[in-house]
């Protein structure tokens, strides 16, 4: 049995899995109203009770979805302000470089992938993805649950306008977990079949030699020995 | 000769609601021989043109027996059918004794007649409002002889406003506001023969109205039968986009997956006439029109309480989002056009690019 190290703390490991049945519960219930000329679309809506209760089923969810939300970038903010810690998840101008050496790498120029921190850039870039998608899908959710409140306060055409950005938002989102989220989880070569330290909060010494270098080196050279305390994001 | 070529051109004129399948059967015998009135008539004539003519029913109702050949010879039956046709058993004498209570008892029992040419437009009329009307007992319900009259049936159709007068008999309140509408009056003073009567969207025997939820739930389909034709509309410049824009606009969505589920006890969805009325539909840019612009806000309001003025710049007015009429709306979906498969193309890219590494270092 190898070495582990903490890579996510509980509280972040239950927001996994909340966003993991909210987004779940809101693609089947939201993706059906987008693409309501399919047959697959009115067999689900069928399924779930009919429209006006898929309905109910997908905005009680995006509620959840909103509260997850506000509990998550509190307690980001609360991290950073009150606890201190590194701001593993804001993007710098090493990301973009990283960025730039791995397609390089992947073209055969460079003989060797970049090194990685505690984030590399395909994580950041898919968790600010999520936040600012978060922002537009519960902005523009909040203005179709309330269209008369909204109107009273926006000019009328923000309605329209709000449907389509939630529909397409949440197409994106939707394509984004399923192409590249399940890819980097579960399919790709490093991780195959299942990368499981979202759930178990633990990434093997294996792991962190080979995709997160760069932390390794600093958490070693902070102790002599292995610590399961490694800084939150 | 002459008659049998009016019935043919009688036939030939039968509104299409009412499939001629089940008359040319009858009709097909009386054209080869066309006899003005059968030697049997002229036996019944021997009594029956005395205009004096009663019987006294079983509540001392009394009824004329007094027939006018010339009706009969005028209807689209004349020269086809003879008494004994419809009034089978009668040509016994004496008469054989019925038991008749009224004259609507009368009518009732004979509507049986009707059905042995026009069986096919009987079992029709078995699924509409009339006879669930009848079923439950209301004698006012309508028979075949109420619309079409008996000794004188003639073509329904012939002129079309025939066909709003003829439900006018019963439902008064409804064709006089339907007189004034925009269908109605283009029927009533042009004989238009493109605006929709009771029928067109009632249909004819199988009759049905808004209480049966999957009528309702074709309101569009239906409007749209002429409104989504645009031969037809380009006649009186109007667009046909209105059917598609409301199918894929909220309303619409909700509509369409709601299907024939829909019913009284969910929301109501906004469907064609809820916005642009029933029988008083107008000309959208008519003053009072519940869709123009000045009148919008209140209609939205029948829904949607406490609608504000900008509300109903929600809704797009059966337009396409454009850069001139909605700008925003439009920006966001070109965005999004743009956005989404660049996003997506760029991440299958660099898994792709991933996959090839890995295999290309082993």
């Amino acid at each position: 049995m190898s070495a582990t190290y903490e890579r996510f703390s509980l509280r972040q490991r239950l927001e996994h899995i909340a966003m993991m049945t909210l987004f779940t519960i809101l693609s089947v219930t939201g993706l059906p109203q987008k693409f309501f000329e399919a047959t697959s679309s009115q067999w689900i809506m069928d399924a779930l009770g009919g429209v006006d209760r898929a309905r109910w089923f997908h905005r009680a969810a995006g509620i959840a979805f909103a509260v997850l939300a506000i509990v998550h970038v509190w307690g980001a903010v609360w991290e950073v302000v009150v606890n201190r810690s590194r701001l593993t998840m804001v993007p710098t101008k090493q990301d973009f470089r990283d960025a730039i050496r791995t397609l390089r790498f992947y073209l055969g120029v460079e003989p060797s992938p970049p090194r990685f921190d505690r984030f590399d850039y395909r994580q950041k870039f898919e968790y600010w993805g999520l936040i600012f998608g978060a922002i537009i899908v519960i902005a523009t959710g909040i203005v179709l649950l309330y269209p008369v409140l909204a109107a009273r306060w926006l000019p009328g055409e923000f309605i329209p306008a709000s449907k389509v950005a939630h529909s397409n938002e949440g197409l994106l989102a939707f394509l984004v977990v399923i192409v590249w989220h399940i890819y980097n989880a579960h399919f790709s070569p490093d991780v195959f079949p299942f990368d499981t330290s979202i759930f178990t909060g633990r990434i093997s010494e294996e792991r962190m030699h080979h995709e997160h270098p760069l932390e390794l080196e600093r958490l070693v050279s902070h102790s002599s020995g292995h610590t399961n305390n490694a800084p939150h994001p | 000769m002459t008659h049998a070529l009016a019935l043919l051109l009688a036939l030939a004129m039968q509104p299409p609601t009412s499939p001629p399948a089940d008359t040319t059967a009858a009709a097909a015998p009386a054209a080869a021989e066309a006899p003005a009135a059968t030697p049997a008539d002229d036996d019944c004539l021997m009594c029956h043109s005395d205009k004096e003519l009663t019987t006294t029913l079983g509540n001392g109702e009394t009824r004329s027996l007094f027939v006018d050949p010339a009706t009969i010879k005028a209807s689209v039956h004349g020269g086809a059918l003879g008494c004994l046709d419809c009034h089978a058993g009668f040509d016994e004498m004496p008469h054989p004794t019925t038991s008749f209570q009224t004259k609507r008892d009368v009518s009732v029992a004979f509507q049986e007649q009707c059905t042995h040419c026009h069986f096919a437009t009987f079992k029709k009329t078995l699924d509409s409002v009339h006879h669930v009307a009848q079923a439950r007992g209301d004698t006012t319900a309508p028979l075949c002889t109420d619309c079409h009259g008996a000794h004188n049936v003639a073509s329904p159709s012939k002129p079309r406003s025939r066909i709003s007068q003829t439900c006018a008999k019963c439902h008064a309140g409804i064709s006089t506001v339907y007189s004034k509408s925009v269908h109605g009056k283009a029927l009533v003073d042009d004989d238009n023969p493109d605006v929709p009567t009771c029928t067109d969207c009632h249909r004819s025997h199988d009759t049905a109205g808004p209480h049966e939820s999957d009528w309702r739930a074709h309101t569009p389909e239906m409007c749209a039968t002429c409104h989504g034709d645009k031969q037809v509309m380009d006649k009186y410049g109007l667009s046909v986009a209105v059917h598609q824009t409301y199918l894929t606009d909220f309303h619409g969505v909700t509509a369409r997956l709601r299907g024939s589920r829909d019913d009284s006890s969910m929301p109501v969805i906004a469907r064609c006439t809820d916005c642009h009325g029933v029988h008083d539909i107008t000309k959208t840019d008519d003053p009072n029109s519940p869709v123009l612009k000045a009148n919008l806000q209140k209609t939205c309001q029948r829904c949607h309480e406490g609608a504000t003025e900008s509300f109903p710049d929600a809704w797009m007015s059966h337009y396409e989002p454009s850069w001139s009429r909605t700008p925003l709306v439009y920006a966001v979906t070109l965005g999004y056009k743009f956005l989404i498969p660049f996003m997506i193309g760029g991440l299958i890219l660099q898994i792709l690019l991933h996959i090839w590494r890995v295999v290309v270092n082993r």
